[in-house]
């Protein structure tokens, strides 16, 4: 669905899309949640399974994406050449760091959860 | 270059050197105060003071550590850095010290956001946003029916009291900075606060939402008493009206009910039961008038009924400048008397 691995964006911007798909999860759920209820524990369950879902995900993302760059093999982190071995690298280096910032923005997101106890 | 030197040694009032010291005395004016985030007098601002002043240390640190290195880099030792220090320096300070920083700094302010939110015990005060003024309505624990007043809150010492929310006609946000945070008012749904005053005095809050023409001046007067001064003043609030006592007095009393201005504002104890407006049973008691606009005098009430749209723009009373200067004398005097 995404393409192929070596030459689509898709791959690369996967991370960032499952942070923006957990902020909307955590967003609505918390909303939808305190307004029926309210119920804070139900709230906070649902945002620790959020976030533990979407930080599993960005680290199957980024360990796909590391491999892809292929760092250790050839600690290569230029790929400006016109070759179809630059393209595979860059996207996989420009996905590993995406899959990092979208972790810390993922953990960023569902820590309030961790100190707030109420709805209000 | 040689010539704007010699300007600036011309310059009589070395306005290079005062600027900096008129800026400097403008911006520690707002470090004290009635209205002060940096002066508090509540424990949730204490808290909020606190935290600004660990986020200003950490950016002045920060700020002197970045120009520091920026002035290292480009004037003390301009060499090149090797590619694997260049690789470190940006890896460590661009993702991993921030990171870091930032993840402690979030941790230490979201900790803090659960005694914000604690339940007062005891007392509950209700308060309304109008446009552009607050109504207030003190609930003791136990009580049925409310303690109406306007454009003033009175809190205990020592005591976290629950603070309900709601606004009338658009958004507007309830802050007194030197008791605690602000927090929005909405038309249509309650929102809550708590404020745990530690000092006696008196305070001022603010509207800090913009919610219109006359936003700027929709204040409020906020006085923190004694536990015993604040009951004897509760229960007083609580009665009805005390009845004029001097002959302008009952003279202003007939004109307020002349020109029917209990239509849309409440004497309790008289006939005027108007819930429009804000209520007036104890108004000459206030701080200030007007919503923390005006002081209380005689004065003020009259520049006040004569033309309210003047002082505030866009009020919903009608200016009384058909009143002669007596029976607008006589007014302010029967309101004034409203203890």
């Amino acid at each position: 669905m995404l393409g192929p691995r070596e030459s689509s964006l898709w791959h690369m911007i996967s991370a960032p899309t499952i942070w923006a798909l957990h902020f909307c999860v955590v967003y609505g759920w918390t909303a939808s949640v305190c307004a029926r209820g309210p119920d804070p524990a139900a709230a906070r369950l649902g945002i620790g399974i959020a976030t533990a879902v979407a930080l599993l995900g960005i680290a199957v993302v980024g360990w796909r994406a590391w491999r892809q760059w292929d760092y250790l093999d050839d600690y290569d982190y230029e790929h400006d050449g016109p070759s179809v071995e630059d393209r595979r690298e860059f996207l996989g280096h420009a996905g590993w760091l995406l899959a990092i910032v979208s972790a810390i923005g993922v953990i960023f997101v569902g820590m309030p959860a961790l100190f707030i106890e109420t709805c209000l | 270059m040689a010539g704007s030197r010699r300007r600036a040694g011309r310059d009589p009032l070395n306005v290079g050197r005062v600027l900096p010291a008129v800026l400097i005395a403008i911006l520690l004016g707002g470090c004290s105060g009635v209205q002060s985030v940096l002066d508090p007098a509540g424990r949730d601002a204490e808290v909020l003071a606190r935290l600004f002043w660990w986020m200003l240390g950490g950016a002045v640190i920060l700020w002197v550590l970045m120009n520091g290195l920026l002035v290292y880099v480009s004037r003390i030792d301009t060499r090149p850095l090797s590619a694997r220090a260049a690789e470190w320096l940006i890896i460590g300070g661009g993702i991993v010290f921030p990171t870091v920083v930032l993840a402690g700094l979030l941790s230490f302010a979201l900790s803090e956001m659960p005694e914000q939110r604690a339940p007062g015990s005891g007392l509950t005060v209700s308060v309304t946003g109008e446009s552009w003024w607050w109504r207030v309505e003190y609930l003791p624990d136990g009580a049925e029916t409310p303690v109406v007043s306007a454009n003033e809150i009175r809190l205990p010492v020592g005591r976290r009291s629950e603070i309900t929310l709601n606004a009338h006609r658009v958004i507007h946000s309830f802050w007194i900075p030197a008791l605690g945070g602000k927090t929005d008012m909405i038309p249509g749904r309650e929102t809550r606060m708590s404020l745990e005053p530690t000092r006696a005095g008196e305070f001022r809050g603010q509207c800090a939402e913009f919610c219109g023409e006359s936003h700027a001046l929709m204040a409020l007067g906020a006085v923190v008493m004694d536990e015993d001064a604040f009951a004897a003043w509760l229960e007083k609030e609580a009665a009805p009206a005390v009845p004029p006592e001097s002959d302008a007095a009952r003279r202003g009393q007939a004109v307020f009910n002349a020109e029917g201005c209990g239509a849309c504002h409440a004497v309790r104890g008289t006939a005027a039961s108007g819930r429009v407006g804000p209520d007036l049973t104890h108004v000459g008691g206030r701080v200030s008038l007007a919503a923390g606009i005006l002081p209380m005098t005689a004065e003020a009430l009259m520049r006040w009924i004569r033309d309210p749209e003047a002082i505030k723009p866009g009020a919903m009373m009608p200016g009384y400048d058909h009143l002669s200067d007596d029976d607008l004398s006589a007014l302010a005097a029967y309101l004034e008397g409203l203890t």
